[in-house]
């Protein structure tokens, strides 16, 4: 599970109909170094399956691969990036 | 399973119903000299590691899964050991 920053939204005006009424944003995952240097995320921005409602500058932990899709069990999506939580407060020494 | 240190923490009230009560640690991955390898991971945690821990985790789902007696979690990594020092 990555850490990402939310930067904005995405609507789909169509889409897989398994996929249809969902709520999706880009999120920039962290690097090690921008967490540690507490700057701007560094990485390849990604589309994400938000069920919490993330809004802009919140971060968030990023489910990804196989485990995406285990909140829709047993349904199966062709997703693999999933908001699952929003992150208060991040300690990094 | 990969070699990872912990690099902090992380708390978040706002999530998936099955992560409730496990503790969340950044771990980074390492590689086998010990230099880092990819992005940092949120991990859960219940054997206590510490800051600057040298942990085992572990990417089975099937396996978290178990360990968080839910079915539908969408975490990966947890952490499954500490690794004593050199």
């Amino acid at each position: 599970m990555r850490i990402a920053e939310v930067i904005g939204t995405v609507t789909l005006s169509r889409c897989h109909p398994m996929l249809a009424g969902y709520r999706w944003i880009i999120g920039v995952p962290y690097s090690l170094k921008a967490l540690k240097t507490k700057t701007a995320p560094d990485g390849e921005d990604f589309v994400i399956l938000d069920e919490l409602g993330a809004g802009n500058g919140h971060q968030i932990g990023v489910s990804e691969g196989g485990e995406a899709v285990m909140p829709f069990y047993p349904e199966r999506k062709p997703l693999d990036a999933y908001c699952a939580c929003i992150l208060d407060a991040i300690e990094v020494k | 399973m990969q070699l990872a240190i912990i690099v902090g923490h992380a708390t978040a009230t706002v999530k998936h119903p099955s992560m409730t009560g496990w503790k969340l640690l950044i771990a980074q991955p390492l590689t086998m000299d010990e230099k880092p390898d990819g992005e940092p991971q949120l991990v859960i945690d219940n054997l206590g590691a510490g800051l600057d821990a040298r942990v085992l985790i572990c990417n089975d789902g099937a396996g978290t899964r178990k360990l968080m007696d839910s079915k539908n979690s969408p975490v990966r990594w947890f952490v499954m050991g500490i690794c004593d020092d050199r």
